[in-house]
């Protein structure tokens, strides 16, 4: 940006090059930036596109009324999508509790543990288990887990605890990846000076890495959680789709994305404008939690410099 | 090129249901144009039948053209899907051959002289897991239990089970059938399991003791137990008697008795070649009796 | 020795975790390979469903998958590219690179039925392409996107500093330099990366459902719709009358995921120039 004209960017030697290549390094160097810009501009056309569907629904119905109604009934005109954000956030909660033991686990695991021929297994199966498409885990688990789950409750087997152990697994490559970079991140000496002390490789994980590893396995969970909230179609399969407040964990719930599909084909008016609505609230919170890890990593920065 | 289509294709219904409105207005303006350029689309000179209305009745419409189509190879059905009444207001405007329907005409549309040829039952089972000691159920109590107002089994003599409810999409012609005919004005329970396909409902229903829902009979197999309603055994007999109470028929409904192209490809879906396949196959009731 | 004891046990649980991992894989790879092995056929690749239950095979599915992800990778891989060489390369640190990062990292966070949504009201409805290959191409391709511009911007970066330094010592322009030197040693990761993103497009539902249409076709133009594997595959798990061509199709899904994802690791191990 700085640059002046006639010098090479990066050299900042006098090198003159001429007027022709400069503009041609010029306009190239713009196209470059133009393409980077896409970035920009997609997110900026989703929120202007699903925004002006689905804004309309926070002037018709209210926010407070959309926001926090207890009821979704479009065919009485009722949008409340409480208990499809609550819905939402259980099955995400549940997804946690089960997966990040399992991801943080196998990220430590392939970090500290396992010698390069038990890692050269593991890693591409963590891998891989983020290659299988989703529709493929709902298809698993609607066609196997659903009736182990029924005859384990005694009810119908969809719910908010089929989708969790789906969804477990389906976070599980996404925590273990940013977390194990986090675990190897942390420089040799420190592993070296723990043991020199004396103590076993579960002190030195327990006491010195995870510690020192905690603001990326924080970030890795909470992009685990954007996942969970964000998955459609494994959830959609396996949890029933009735948005009510389920009176157990075995009774069928529905989601905010689980809801968007399976009203999309024949809502039309309100209904339709209430699903883009539904689809806003789940942009601005992946958003929201991506801007969460960036700050969290500016604030560690800020802590590394100020030491 | 085939642009083939299966049942399987719900959502598909679905966009087609929503764009009835639109579609019902556009057919208004092709019949205004086609009225007064005095063109006759029911000439039986013509190739090319059209068929318009009932998405429950979309795809077996679509493959008996198909079919029809592999017969009489230069002749032409021409489907689309935009609900029962758009197909009911286009035949009767001149702008398609055939409307198809899956409800009766309602008073103000009997006016308009449409000759209607059922082509099929669309019968509903209600089905329980065989385990379920309950065989019978009167209609009342079918709804009572969609509703929500019984919650256990036992309400009913039967064992102390939770009742789990399975329901269809509301894309579903199958729940629209049987909304309006066994809930009429009750709504539906909100907490049931909504399932978007019929097999599933059947697979649900065949391994949770205490669930219950409804699929076509044609689907009904040993996995399940399809109660009587009222009494009624739900056999293809007693659908094709009346007795049966949770059916209704499948019409396609033309401007005067068929004629034509609407007539042999009116002929050919009544025919066993239709009725014994896709009919059969779409979970419906085949209309033809005799020793079949 | 209750600290050895405490030690065996953790590591223990942090082996179990790992098996978990790894078995929970094979399981699910082993389900839909043994039910699905029976269905694969030539007649089940190569011919179309028919009738009511989608009898027959599923050869326009797996035409209307490839298509939308070649047209996806087609569009999106000159400007993620290129967007990766100028944040390599050209950016300087500031809040338009910054800016740019957490567009990125947004776009790649965005749930899928809610980039559906927006390829519906874009592309479908607001631009007029209809449900089409061309819709549904457009909004994998911002899925896409993400995805190659880090994998190609991690390649550029891991390209050695002095090899630059040599270029420019010849008396190379920067574009020469990042054309002539740098994509090229860096293009096997590159190509990894594409692979690896096309591998998830392959799998993509929710985008795809409501921007491609669902009725079953075999597209020619990008204006065509059709029914993609994943599609095909929902409607069959959720319809249940027709399970074995679910199987079929899922495991079909599966060799063209596995395949992609190996595919780019054997591609990477045979190059790594880098």
């Amino acid at each position: 940006m700085s640059e002046t004209p006639g010098t090479q960017a990066g050299s900042g030697t006098l090198q003159l090059v001429s007027r022709r290549t400069y503009f041609k390094e010029l306009a190239l160097k713009n196209l470059f930036l133009l393409c980077a810009g896409v970035a920009v501009a997609g997110v900026v056309l989703i929120f202007a596109f699903v925004g002006v569907r689905g804004w309309p629904i926070f002037a018709e119905v209210g926010p407070w009324a959309f926001l926090a109604g207890r009821e979704w009934n479009p065919t009485a005109g009722l949008y409340g999508i409480l208990p499809l954000i609550y819905g939402s956030v259980v099955v995400m909660l549940g997804a946690l509790a089960i997966g990040t033991p399992l991801a943080v686990g196998t990220a430590i695991f392939l970090s500290e543990i396992a010698t390069p021929r038990v890692r050269s297994i593991v890693r591409p199966a963590v891998e891989l288990l983020a290659g299988i498409p989703s529709v493929i885990y709902g298809f698993f688990g609607l066609i196997i887990l659903r009736p182990i789950i029924a005859d384990a409750t005694g009810g119908l087997g969809f719910g908010a605890v089929t989708a969790w152990l789906i969804l477990a697994i389906m976070i599980v490559p996404t925590i273990a990846a940013i977390s194990e970079d986090a675990l190897r991140s942390i420089p040799p000496g420190i592993r070296e000076a723990s043991y020199a002390m004396g103590a076993t490789t579960w002190q030195t994980i327990y006491k010195v890495l995870v510690p020192a590893a905690k603001i990326g396995i924080i970030d890795a969970i909470i992009l685990g959680m954007g996942r969970a909230i964000g998955e459609t179609m494994a959830v959609l399969m396996v949890v029933g789709n009735a948005p009510v407040f389920p009176e157990s964990i075995s009774d069928p719930i529905a989601t905010l994305t689980t809801q968007i599909v399976m009203d999309m084909p024949y809502a039309a008016g309100d209904h339709r404008t209430a699903l883009f609505g539904m689809g806003i609230i789940l942009f601005l919170v992946s958003m929201g939690l991506v801007a969460l890890v960036r700050l969290m990593s500016r604030f560690q920065t800020a802590m590394e410099s100020g030491r | 090129m085939a642009n083939r289509l299966v049942r399987l294709n719900t959502t598909e219904r679905g966009v087609r249901r929503r764009m009835r409105i639109r579609a019902a207005m556009f057919a208004t303006v092709v019949a205004l144009v086609a009225v007064s350029s005095g063109c006759d689309r029911n000439g039986p000179a013509e190739n090319e039948v059209i068929v318009t209305g009932s998405t429950t009745m979309l795809p077996i419409a679509e493959i008996a053209g198909e079919m029809f189509h592999d017969r009489y190879p230069d002749k032409k059905v021409l489907v689309s899907g935009l609900g029962s009444s758009a197909g009911i207001e286009t035949v009767a405007s001149g702008s398609s051959d055939i409307g198809t329907s899956s409800r009766d005409l309602k008073p103000a549309e009997e006016k308009l002289g449409l000759y209607d040829t059922p082509i099929a039952f669309d019968a509903i089972a209600v089905i329980v897991h065989p385990d379920n000691p309950i065989d019978s159920l009167t209609t009342e109590e079918v709804r009572a239990i969609f509703a929500g107002e019984i919650e256990n089994w036992s309400q009913l003599g039967g064992r102390d089970k939770k009742v789990g409810l399975v329901n269809r999409d509301e894309a579903s012609g199958t729940r629209e059938a049987f909304d309006s005919i066994v809930m009429g004005d009750t709504p539906f329970d909100r907490t049931a399991a909504v399932l978007p396909g019929t097999g599933q409902v059947r697979s649900v229903v065949a391994n949770a003791p205490g669930a219950i829902g409804y699929i076509s009979l044609g689907f009904v197999n040993d996995e399940v137990k399809a109660v009587t309603i009222d009494g009624v055994t739900p056999t293809p007999e007693a659908v094709v008697t009346g007795e049966y109470p949770i059916q209704r028929l499948l019409h396609f409904y033309t401007v005067g008795p068929p004629t034509g192209l609407a007539k042999k490809y009116i002929d050919f879906v009544l025919s066993p070649a239709v009725q014994d396949t896709i009919i059969q196959d779409a979970g419906f009731t085949p209309i033809i009796g005799g020793d079949r | 020795m209750s600290k050895r004891i405490t030690n065996a046990i953790a590591l223990g649980m942090l082996w179990i975790a790992a098996l978990i991992t790894v078995a929970v894989l094979g399981t699910v790879i082993g389900y839909v390979v043994i039910n699905g092995i029976g269905e694969l056929s030539p007649r089940f690749i190569f011919t179309w469903p028919e009738g009511v239950a989608a009898e027959g095979g599923v050869w326009p599915t797996i035409v209307s998958t490839l298509y939308v992800t070649a047209l996806a990778m087609v569009i999106i891989t000159p400007i993620a590219i290129l967007a990766a060489v100028y944040l390599a390369e050209y950016a300087v640190q500031g809040r338009l690179v910054g800016t740019i990062r957490f567009a990125a990292d947004s776009l790649a966070s965005v749930p899928s039925i809610v980039m559906g949504l927006f390829g519906l009201a874009l592309f479908v409805e607001a631009a007029g392409i209809g449900f089409s290959m061309l819709s549904a191409a457009l909004a994998l391709s911002f899925l896409m996107l993400p995805i190659v511009m880090r994998t190609t911007e991690e390649a550029i970066r891991a390209v050695p500093k002095y090899i630059r330094w040599g270029s420019y010592g010849l008396g190379a322009t920067k574009w020469q330099t990042v054309s002539r030197i740098v994509l090229p040693a860096a293009m096997p990761r590159i190509i990894t990366g594409i692979i690896l993103s096309t591998g998830r497009a392959v799998g993509e539902t929710a985008v795809v459902i409501y921007t491609m249409g669902q009725a079953i076709n075999l597209p020619v133009s990008p204006l065509d719709s059709g029914r993609p594997m994943t599609v095909h595959l929902y409607l069959l798990a959720m319809e249940g009358i027709n399970l074995p061509a679910a199987y079929g199709t899922a495991l079909l899904l599966m060799i063209l995921i596995l395949g992609f994802n190996l595919g780019a690791r054997f591609f990477l191990r045979r190059n790594r120039k880098v």
